[in-house]
């Protein structure tokens, strides 16, 4: 089966494409069973990908326009292999769970554009076809914002869309370039990644270019001070929206940075650390007080979001195989876990119609799974071992400890002031006596929720005890892109500090 | 004194001016027009008298072609004028603001 | 044996799993009984496991599975039984044991017993993974996972509301539990940084391969290091400052306060120093700085013990005050004895809880001591388990308390550092002091309970049976000193004394005792007979309020971070993200629009208008390209 991530793009499109001529009544099936399937064959794509190797796999390419070498050029490896999965596990519990009435169909249909574009982009080698799903998985979810959000949709939509797209119009224009340079040292158009790898910049061109990208990717993450469309975004849109935000989108600006920053500009990223890891410094604090300053949940768990980006970032840019796997992990642990907090926010938001925390408290004695569930992802989200929260963050800090011990201390603040907002949120809506008479009666988790919870709530605590099934991909292809990195740097410095594991060079 | 290159040039010049001149201070559509005849004919001159600079024909077949153009133009112009008239009753300029933004 | 490991370990998971499968229902009898026995049954594999190594000699050690491999990192779920971790565990699983059972009556009448007995067992797995593990990421496993079923069971009543601390200093149950475990992880950074200079120094985490390559680090490292390390004992441990939040904890069910805040999770820092005694031995000054530490959070506690009305908080104060005198024995070296005082002290402080759990079943969870007193005629058993409890803890002969605590005084004299012997001696003084004024309030005098209409009734038997095994602890641990330090100094450094301290043991035992007996008498004629509440000496003396206050250290904390940090939240969401952040984005936008509308009135429909812009480009135009003629 050597065509499956042709499969794997391209089955939500012709099944939305479908989706238009199926029955209002049936639509709901019809998505569950689309997006079931997709998930599927993205498990299968799991089973079949060979753990042991860490580059490319399942490879295709067909030029597209040969002129420019813009191909149709697809491939995974540990990097992006489980994102993808995440996205398409994503997508399912998100359609599982949704409560909305009005346009169902037409939400269903989205979403599963949706998924094309975020697969897509994952699975791109080619950097036009990354570019296109890029932009592309904007549309959908503007839609989303747009159409079924709350009160002030439209300008959260507007402001997602503009804001985003203006930083990824920059990056275009580093891509142009960049291919014009390979264009002119090597006498051929290219726009396929892997060749693009081989390309060695002068340090000049190196820092230009990481700038230009670094606007495209840190818009989306969101860093600080881009982030300000995030809440916004999450406030107003529906709770499948969010899910897919948080948990998605927002992964396509750190993994941009793994995939495209590091490997073709080493000695830049490395010149760099220092600035990103303030920024990434500024997010985690900074946003995490904002978060405890918020009287909405949802706006709490949209600035928690920020915040862990931050801890993604600093692994990322820790330049050793320790940090970049555990800040891969640590997309899609907060993947899970920011999803999984967005929709049982979602479901109190389905039941009250408000999502301020002084209408709630003690909210366990009425709805007490609801509150298990709830108190297990709060765990995850705040970083405990035994969850998949604990092994990403360790990681990363870990990884840039070996960069800069100081800066890992300011950014471990993560672990306290993460459990202050995040406790104080709990304690606020689910302890306390039940004050608002409202609430006396609600009813807890039904089983359509608990079918889209019970999974999330199986994968933190698996990965969090065995994630050696994901973690060792990620750590073989992670190895692979620091001695990409290695071989490619060219100051001193960006050598001393791109790490390449003891095992790795043993093994050459 | 022999006439050379720069007189037609600046003669060239010269009509151009009092044809922009005429398009920026006319309020009449019909003027305008002619104004811009006399633009297009500073054009034509220019043309024809670097034509014979350089000893190249194609200045001076520009020039035809813009006669011609001009011509077609003119009568197209005049036509859309009198429906113009027809219709509003003047070919004042700052009355005809249907264009509004 | 490497079963023993497994049973042991996944018994208390197996049983926490299996009462949190009815935690929602309504009370059913067999989920206490059923996880009560797999606790024992832990227990009993533990005690199989102490009794082999103490023939062997040999530590058994286990691989359960990998569980994190990143670049060079290599992480097993690896454990060890050695002679401390055989200590540690057996303390851990019987004070556990007997909790459990007492639990079964203390908790009979809980709305939510099933899901008490689901954290409580909860809490054991993670204190055995604590102790068990061979490595120091497991050990932090432990480490949080004893942090969170401390926060699940301070906030077991999650549902009481919060009140001002003139009412409650600890405000709320679910307050309580948020400090504690905020504070902690205030420490387990410094924890967390201590394991990632050792992993990047020594290039891994196993206890075996870290303290066998200490040599190859620099001291400086190595002072890092261990006061990395120190500081996440201290959050545990709840030394000073970090100390606030045990006292709060006392908001738990009080069999929770037994097991976690006395007997076994505040002793996890104790641990974490005896187990990296091949560190902390080649760094003195760090070590006397712990012992400088522990010695004054002995003497702070125990001043803050003096003057408190509250039942608990007293006791809580008290352990912390004996988590003192660990670290001092920690920090001068004498690792067996800091180990020995904190098994026997288990055993003691966890029968004095429990016996205080009685008295709060009695009195209907009053625990304001002014207004318990003559409990002593129909508590009997509870008073004489609490007597022996106190005995022990004021360190009287031949209870367990006098072996270790004197073994401590006696390291400190034979370090030469007697300052620190001083203040531990007179601490002792004021240990009997308090524990006796709090069993002259509770059992003697007159019968100040009249007043709020409660009739005390003693526990049913079979919780009175199952405190005797730590009262009989209490009785006769002290006895096994030998035999304990022939086993655990196989593995840790034996710790002698000088001659000179020898000749001098009889002396300062004596003068120990005085003082505890001083502090016994003294509390006796003040406490035993009829008491009144001075409410004016409570109003005006500046001592009284310091103490009873915690020394204002809980309205500082609040005053100096928790209130700033909540205010400078809110600065930076309205003022700045809201103010600057998205109001520079969106006035870009705007600037934008405005661009748009002033452009706009070029549009304005009249036709020579537009003619003189056309103009005006085209004159632009002409000129930037002459210009870029002319310059080029």
């Amino acid at each position: 089966m050597s065509n499956i991530l042709t499969l794997l793009i391209f089955f939500p499109l012709i099944a939305a494409i479908f989706g238009f001529f199926v029955n209002k009544n049936s639509i709901r099936v019809y998505g569950i069973a689309v997006s079931a399937a997709e998930f599927l064959l993205s498990l299968w794509l799991w089973k079949s990908y060979d753990s042991a190797q860490a580059g490319f796999q399942f490879v295709e390419k067909m030029p597209l326009i040969p002129d420019f070498g813009i191909s149709y050029y697809l491939g995974v490896d540990g990097i992006s292999l489980f994102i993808v999965i995440m996205a398409t596990l994503m997508t399912m519990i998100g359609i599982i769970a949704l409560s909305v009435k009005d346009g169902l169909k037409n939400l269903i249909i989205t979403l599963l554009f949706l998924e094309v574009a975020m697969v897509g982009v994952f699975v791109s080698l080619d950097v036009i076809l990354f570019y296109v799903f890029w932009e592309f998985s904007l549309v959908p979810m503007l839609y989303i914002i747009g159409a079924w959000g709350g009160s002030k949709r439209v300008y959260a939509a507007i402001k997602f869309f503009i804001y985003t797209f203006a930083g990824s119009l920059v990056m275009l224009v580093g891509i142009l370039y960049l291919a014009y340079l390979y264009y002119t040292t090597t006498g051929v158009w290219s726009f396929s990644l892997t060749d693009w790898y081989a390309l060695l910049l002068p340090m000049t061109v190196q820092k230009y270019l990481f700038w230009a990208f670094f606007l495209g990717f840190a818009i989306k993450v969101p860093m600080f001070p881009f982030h300000t469309w995030l809440p916004y975004a999450h406030g107003q849109a529906p709770t499948v929206g969010s899910v897919i935000l948080a948990a998605v989108l927002l992964k396509m600006g750190s993994y941009g940075f793994v995939r495209f920053s590091l490997p073709l500009f080493p000695d830049a990223s490395v010149a760099y650390i220092t600035p990103v890891a303030v920024i990434a410094i500024i997010m985690i604090i900074y946003t995490a007080m904002v978060a405890y300053a918020q009287k909405d949940m949802k706006q709490v768990i949209a600035y928690s979001s920020i915040s862990h980006m931050g801890v993604i970032i600093i692994g990322t840019f820790a330049m050793n195989a320790e940090g970049i796997s555990g800040s891969i992990f640590q997309m899609l642990s907060h993947g899970i876990v920011s999803g999984a907090l967005f929709m049982l926010v979602g479901v109190i938001y389905d039941r009250r119609h408000t999502k301020l925390m002084s209408e709630f408290g003690g909210l366990a004695k009425v709805m007490p799974t609801y509150a298990t569930i709830f108190v297990i992802m709060t765990m995850a989200s705040v970083g405990l071992p035994l969850t998949i929260g604990f092994i990403g963050e360790y990681l990363s800090l870990a990884g840039f400890f070996k960069v800069s011990p100081l800066m890992t201390v300011i950014a471990g603040t993560s672990i306290i002031v993460g459990a202050v907002y995040m406790l104080s949120l709990v304690k606020k809506s689910f302890f306390g006596p039940v004050t608002n008479p409202e609430n006396e009666k609600l009813k807890d988790l039904d089983s359509k929720e608990l079918w889209a919870l019970i999974p999330l709530v199986a994968i933190v605590v698996w990965l969090g005890i065995y994630p050696k099934p994901v973690l060792g991909p990620i750590n073989n292809s992670t190895k692979a892109l620091v001695q990409l990195m290695h071989n490619k740097a060219q100051t001193p410095e960006a050598k001393k500090i791109i790490l390449v594991s003891k095992k790795a060079k043993e093994a050459k | 004194m022999t006439i050379g290159l720069s007189h037609y040039l600046i003669l060239s010049a010269i009509l151009f001016s009092v044809g922009l001149a005429g398009v920026l201070r006319r309020k009449n559509l019909l003027m305008l027009f002619f104004a811009t005849e006399i633009m297009l004919n500073a054009a034509n001159i220019a043309f024809a008298a670097i034509s014979v600079h350089i000893g190249d024909l194609s200045g001076q077949m520009f020039a035809l072609f813009i006669i011609a153009i001009a011509a077609s133009e003119v009568a197209v112009g005049l036509g859309l004028l009198i429906l113009i008239y027809k219709k509003y009753g003047t070919l004042d300029l700052d009355n005809l603001s249907i264009m509004k933004g | 044996m490497e079963n023993y490991v497994y049973i042991a370990l996944f018994a208390p998971l197996v049983s926490s799993l299996f009462a949190a499968l009815f935690a929602q229902k309504p009370k059913i009898q067999l989920v206490g009984i059923v996880t009560s026995v797999l606790i024992i049954v832990s227990l009993l594999a533990s005690l199989t496991l102490l009794l082999h190594i103490e023939e062997t000699g040999k530590a058994v050690s286990v691989t359960l599975m990998d569980w994190i491999q990143a670049g060079d990192m290599d992480i097993k779920f690896g454990f060890t039984v050695d002679q401390v971790t055989a200590v540690m565990m057996s303390v851990v699983t019987l004070v556990s044991s007997v909790v459990h059972v007492y639990s079964n009556y203390y908790m009979e009448s809980d709305r939510s017993f099933n899901r008490f007995f689901s954290y409580l067992s909860a809490f054991v797995f993670s204190m055995m993974i604590l102790v068990m593990s061979d490595n120091f990421l497991g050990l932090f496993i432990g480490w949080e996972g004893v942090g969170v079923c401390s926060w699940l069971l301070i906030g077991f009543w999650y549902d009481k509301k919060d009140v001002t601390r003139d009412i409650n200093p600890s405000i709320s149950p679910s307050w309580a539990a948020n400090e504690a475990f905020i504070m902690n992880r205030i420490a387990d950074l410094g924890m967390l940084v201590g394991i990632f200079m050792i992993y990047w120094n020594l290039g891994t985490l196993k206890y075996s391969e870290v303290f066998a390559h200490l040599d190859t680090l620099s001291h400086g490292m190595l002072v890092g290091i261990g006061i990395a390390l120190f500081i996440g004992a201290m959050g545990k441990s709840a030394q000073f400052p970090l100390h606030t939040w045990l006292a709060d904890a006392m908001e738990g069910p009080t069999p929770v306060s037994a097991l976690i805040h006395a007997a076994t999770m505040v002793t996890a820092g104790v641990y974490l120093v005896i187990r990296a005694n091949p560190l902390y031995s080649q760094i003195p000054e760090v070590g006397y700085f712990i012992a400088v530490l522990g010695t004054f959070v002995a003497i702070f506690a125990a001043s803050m013990a003096l003057v408190n009305r509250d039942l608990k908080r007293v006791i809580a104060y008290s352990t912390l005050s004996q988590l003192g005198y660990m670290f001092a024995a920690a920090g001068l070296g004498a690792y067996w004895v800091a180990l020995f005082h904190l098994a026997a002290h288990a055993f003691f402080k966890a029968l004095l809880f429990v016996g205080a759990g009685n008295v709060m079943h009695a009195m209907h969870d009053e625990l304001d001591m002014f207004k318990m007193g003559g409990l002593k005629k129909q508590m009997k058993w509870t008073f004489l388990y609490m007597g022996v409890a106190s005995l022990a803890l004021s360190g009287i002969y031949p209870f367990a308390g006098f072996f270790s605590k004197d073994t401590i005084l006696e390291a400190a004299f034979n370090e030469h550092t007697y300052g620190i012997w001083f203040v531990l001696w007179f601490t002792a003084g004021l240990t009997a002091f308090y524990s006796f004024r709090q069993v002259f309030m509770v059992f003697f005098g007159d019968e100040r309970y009249h007043e709020l209409g409660v009739h005390p009734h003693e526990a049913k038997p079979y919780a009175l049976w199952a405190m005797a095994p730590l009262a009989v602890l209490a009785l006769i641990f002290g006895f096994f000193k030998e035999d304990f330090v022939e086993f655990v100094t196989k593995f840790l450094p034996a710790y002698e004394m000088s001659e000179h301290t020898e000749h001098m043991v009889w002396i300062l035992t004596i003068v120990t005792t005085a003082i505890a007996l001083t502090g016994i008498i003294i509390a006796y004629f003040k406490y035993s007979k009829g008491l009144k509440r001075n409410l004016e000496f409570e109003k005006k003396n500046k001592v009284y309020n310091l103490l009873i206050n915690q020394y204002y250290i809980p309205i500082l904390y609040e005053k100096t971070f928790s209130k700033p940090y909540k205010e400078l939240s809110e600065i930076a969401w309205k003022e700045i993200d809201m103010e600057i952040v998205d109001a520079g984005v969106d006035g870009i936008a705007k600037a934008v629009k405005v661009m748009g509308d002033e452009s706009r009135k070029m549009q304005n429909g009249n036709l020579s208008s537009y003619l003189k812009w056309m103009v005006a480009g085209f004159i632009i135009v002409t000129v930037v390209s002459l210009l870029t003629v002319v310059i080029k």
